[in-house]
């Protein structure tokens, strides 16, 4: 019986012996093969980044034979490099690839029966940015595997050529297949082509993806989308309505003001929320008023965004914010007040509390108190504990104290 | 005449290796910092006549530097090209505010990059007289 235990003890020390062996070996070969490879890149990289910098017609004239470890260090140098740059240096990293054959070789790879290993292609090809590779990523956005499909999609966005849109649109009619958020990104990456494409092909999206185009659309700032934007307005779909107008108002142009200040009257809050988020953006001072108005509305939302779009139009919105403190409305003066604060100017009057300037220190004075008689004044008490200047404690103390209200402010 | 010295802060060695030589090969001297700690200390010790910056760093990222620098009278004067990636304008307002001469955004064009170098070198070489 002990016998049969010693030989068990032998038989495991000698696996768990030749296990740590194995161990060091194959780490002492992975940190030899490591220090070759950064050796390698050492000397290859200057001759690459030379190139790059326009010396020489063909990186290939100007590298040593290379073998399979070298090429491989040398197409990780220009993928590397190609995250970065864009023109003359962005357009030598294709040309290198096609020239040293690495466009071929992951082509190839695209019909490996691994799919990571067609996955991995797929993306380098993307960075490469050739156009040669435009046919074989098209059809392997047929892949079984989804990952597969979503990289060879995202390749397609970077080489952005005109024939690379139209299958990236084509997936958003297939929305079981793709997700319409993902597609949109990499089209709104494409810029203008892409825009083009999305306004010609809309009719034939189906509703989940019009959603995502018109996100898109408004993303790459392609003010030829403007015609459709504005036609969309209308369009019996209420979310179609609210990206149209947030859409508008990322393209920012000012001429688009009247029809977003339509949609401050849309039925839908949505559309309301994002007309007056949009509105801000463009800055018309036309818009002050109705801006103003919408600070009543019975929707939290809407009333923060009307707000907000205030504070983005500069001195003309925050004066109006400032008035809405002693506005009839209920709402109205929450809204203004939270946006003040969120927007930092209550900090800046409560400073001016203690200004040499006397016009200065009467104007806050009149906005705290205006605040104070809002009964909105979780801010203030926090400043008048913590702010760093004791005259300002003391000049806020007393305001918030009961009984020096000033303002009257209708219920 | 001696040389310009540009110092190139990023914590990207690719990047930095990039810009390095397409600067050295320009006739410039070129000083490099690979995180904004070293990025400070390194602009206090060498008085670039330029310094491309990075805005994202490890340790102390590029606002940081660009705050301490312009707040010490031994290096207010050295002008600064912040460096940001796309979709990320309001980094670039924030750093042009700060005291930024100008920015770059990534990906960036090498031509253009080198352009604003040498507009910039030959605004202060004109200031200098």
């Amino acid at each position: 019986m002990s016998e049969i235990l010693i030989r068990a003890l032998w038989i495991l020390g000698g696996v768990l012996f030749f296990l740590s062996i194995y161990i060091i070996a194959n780490k002492a070969l992975r940190e030899t093969t490591e220090r070759r490879v950064a050796w390698m890149r050492g000397e290859l990289e200057p001759k690459v980044l030379e190139y790059l910098n326009g010396k020489g017609e063909r990186l290939g004239a100007v590298l040593p034979p290379l073998g399979r470890t070298e090429r491989r260090v040398v197409e990780e140098v220009l993928l590397d490099n190609g995250r970065f740059l864009k023109g003359n240096a962005r357009d030598r990293i294709t040309a290198a690839c096609e020239d040293l054959g690495y466009v071929r070789d992951r082509t190839r790879q695209l019909k490996s029966s691994r799919w990571w290993r067609r996955a991995e292609a797929a993306e380098k090809l993307g960075t490469m940015k050739s156009p040669k590779a435009t046919a074989e990523l098209i059809a392997l956005m047929r892949d079984e595997m989804p990952e597969v499909r979503m990289r060879a999609a995202r390749a397609l966005g970077q080489l952005e050529t005109r024939s690379s849109v139209k299958p990236l649109i084509g997936t958003l009619q297939d929305p079981n297949r793709w997700s319409a958020l993902r597609i949109a990104d990499i089209l709104a990456g494409m810029g203008p082509e892409a825009a083009d494409e999305l306004v010609e092909s809309f009719a034939t999206l189906p509703a989940k993806a019009r959603v995502a185009a018109v996100d898109c659309l408004g993303r790459v700032k392609s003010h030829r989308a403007a015609g459709l934007l504005i036609k969309l307005l209308s369009d019996p779909d209420r979310d179609l309505r609210a990206r149209a107008a947030h859409s508008l108002g990322l393209i920012g142009d000012p001429n688009f003001t009247p029809d977003l200040q339509r949609a401050l009257k849309d039925p839908a809050w949505p559309v309301r929320a994002m007309a007056a988020k949009a509105l801000g953006k463009l800055g018309r001072p036309e818009a002050v008023a109705p801006l103003f108005d919408l600070l009543k509305d019975r929707e939290w939302w809407v009333r923060i965004n009307a707000a907000e779009g205030l504070r983005s139009m500069g001195d003309r919105g925050l004066a109006a914010l400032v008035n809405a403190i002693d506005s009839e409305d209920r709402y109205a003066r929450h809204a203004a007040v939270a946006t003040l604060e969120g927007a930092g100017v209550l900090d800046q009057y409560v400073e001016k509390l203690v200004s040499a300037d006397e016009q200065e220190r009467e104007a806050a004075l009149t906005l705290i108190r205006k605040i104070v008689a809002a009964e909105r004044t979780d801010h203030l008490m926090q400043a008048a504990s913590r702010h760093a200047q004791e005259k300002v404690r003391e000049q806020l103390a007393r305001l918030l104290a009961p009984g020096d209200v000033k303002v009257q402010v209708k219920a | 005449m001696s040389h310009p010295k540009i110092l190139v802060a990023d914590d990207d060695s690719t990047i930095r290796r990039f810009i390095v030589t397409l600067l050295a090969d320009r006739g410039y001297e070129i000083h490099e910092a690979v995180d904004g700690e070293q990025a400070f200390k390194v602009a206090e010790s060498v008085k670039p006549d330029l310094m491309l910056l990075d805005l994202i760093m490890p340790y102390r990222d590029g606002f940081d530097v660009l705050y301490d620098l312009k707040h010490d009278p031994a290096t207010s004067e050295i002008p600064i090209i912040i460096m940001s990636v796309k979709d990320r304008e309001e980094e670039i307002v924030k750093g042009l505010n700060m005291g930024a001469e100008d920015y770059v955004v990534k990906p960036f064009n090498s031509l253009e990059l080198v352009a604003r170098v040498r507009k910039i070198l030959e605004r202060e070489n004109r200031r200098a007289g």
